[in-house]
């Protein structure tokens, strides 16, 4: 039996399909918590709404490339696990790769190669797995005193308290300013027209007092500095 | 206990903690359970040595790197937010960009009490389309792979994180220009050695270069601050 029978079996879809709907419905439960828990302190529906639309419709965008992702694993792993896969911890590259090399530990020279079967599936499957289920491990065993920490950091200095998360995330953008400049190219005309469009959009919102905009800056300086590297393409 | 009285002060964060436990927990037994069942049904469990040998290989590499991540992304996220995310995944391409835009918009501040409602709003909604979007992009699986994987769009999808984190930028960036001096000169000569001296692809180095580059932030920062120049 092909392992492409096991891997798109019925069984492994709603297997698959259960734990998805359960990671779904704790995000709805996350949801309303965080809601009550706003309307215990006092915020504005209105706000609180907004948030949610914004959010909502700025993450249509970046999720694209993970169906991207899903169409370059199906032809290797199926359809049903790496349909879960993506939508839970982890990222298309990691996949891959920590598939790859549960092939290669059973002695087979990589994925959906000769010699992968279903056994050799199952162990791609369990590496994926188990791989990366660290982040989870830490947050259950660590974040509360994590949490405790940092609040004692911000009763002793609140000023810097700000600055520390600040600076952790500017470390983060930072990551991803560094290679576009140095390749130059379509990556940078990308970045540089991804900061003018939002220059631009937030000059618009001080001008015209346009609050609302600022819930849709983000996602229209994207989605504009990618429509623009699609016609920067045709140019170069 | 009265229900109003679980979202009042001190009680929601131990509320918090304790559901993001359960829920963790449950998410981690499904994690195992998957390959589990799948395995029980078609009696395809891999000779134990061979999963080691491959389990081995990637742990080594992901325990450091997911504390490294633990430590980044809590205090951006927030405790709420942050069990959600670490369920979901994808952080720094959405779930970071999109909780601290919501957090700035609405006006609070992050590291509250009200910034960690907005945060927690705005990554379970991020989380909530990104799962819908997979699964429409499942089943439609066959007449959206000519558009999505088309030669037109290819330079769009290719440069999405050039374009999200360009827009980022510019709106942080020109806020507090003093915080980002550092760690962008830093980021560009990382990218000078990576790509230019040592030929290596950067995408696959940016979960190292993030709590690396963070550090550096975080220094810099502290020396600015001690000296009074922030």
């Amino acid at each position: 039996m092909n392992y492409f029978d096991t891997a798109n079996s019925n069984f492994i879809f709603i297997v698959c399909g259960l734990a998805i709907l359960f990671v779904l419905s704790q995000a709805v439960v996350f949801l309303v918590l965080a809601w009550k828990r706003g309307i215990v302190l006092g915020m504005s529906k209105n706000t609180m709404k907004s948030t949610i639309k914004s959010s909502a419709i700025f993450s249509i965008v970046p999720s694209l490339p993970i169906v991207l992702s899903l169409m370059a694993m199906v032809p290797i792993l199926g359809i049903p696990f790496p349909w879960l896969r993506l939508s839970i911890v982890g990222s298309a590259p990691y996949e891959l790769i920590s598939a790859d090399i549960g092939a290669k530990s059973m002695g087979v020279a990589g994925l959906g190669g000769e010699g992968y079967t279903a056994q050799v599936f199952a162990n791609s499957m369990w590496v994926m797995s188990i791989g990366i289920i660290w982040g989870l491990v830490y947050c259950i065993f660590f974040m509360k005193k994590y949490q405790k920490k940092l609040r004692n950091v911000k009763k002793k200095d609140s000023s810097w308290a700000a600055i520390l998360v600040s600076a952790l995330y500017f470390g983060m953008l930072s990551v991803y300013i560094g290679p576009p400049v140095i390749e130059g190219g379509l990556p940078l005309i990308t970045l540089i027209c991804g900061a003018l469009i939002m220059i631009i959009i937030t000059s618009i919102i001080k001008k015209t007092k346009a609050e609302w905009l600022s819930n849709f800056s983000l996602a229209l300086s994207m989605i504009g500095a990618m429509a623009f590297s699609v016609i920067a393409n045709f140019i170069i | 206990m009265k229900i109003t009285d679980k979202y009042a002060n001190e009680n929601f964060n131990d509320y918090i903690h304790k559901m993001g436990r359960i829920i963790l927990s449950c998410t981690l037994i499904i994690i195992l359970l998957v390959p589990t069942l799948i395995c029980l049904k078609f009696d395809i469990f891999p000779p134990l040595k061979n999963f080691f040998n491959g389990f081995i290989q990637v742990a080594m590499v992901y325990i450091p790197l997911c504390i490294a991540e633990f430590l980044t992304f809590v205090p951006m996220l927030g405790s709420g937010a942050s069990y959600l995310a670490f369920i979901t995944g994808n952080l720094t391409n959405l779930k970071i960009p999109c909780a601290s835009m919501a957090v700035e918009n609405a006006g609070v501040e992050p590291n509250t009490d009200e910034g960690d409602v907005i945060s927690m709003l705005s990554v379970a909604s991020s989380s909530i389309v990104t799962i819908l979007i997979i699964i429409v992009g499942m089943v439609a699986l066959v007449p959206l792979k000519p558009i999505l994987s088309s030669e037109v769009l290819k330079p769009a999808f290719d440069n999405i994180l050039p374009a999200l984190f360009g827009a980022l930028g510019a709106y942080w960036f020109v806020k507090q220009w003093k915080l980002a001096i550092v760690p962008v000169v830093t980021s560009i000569i990382f990218a000078v050695i990576i790509i230019n001296i040592l030929k290596m692809e950067i995408g696959s180095l940016q979960g190292v270069l993030i709590p690396i580059l963070g550090i550096i932030s975080v220094l810099s920062a502290r020396i600015m601050y001690n000296k009074g120049k922030l």
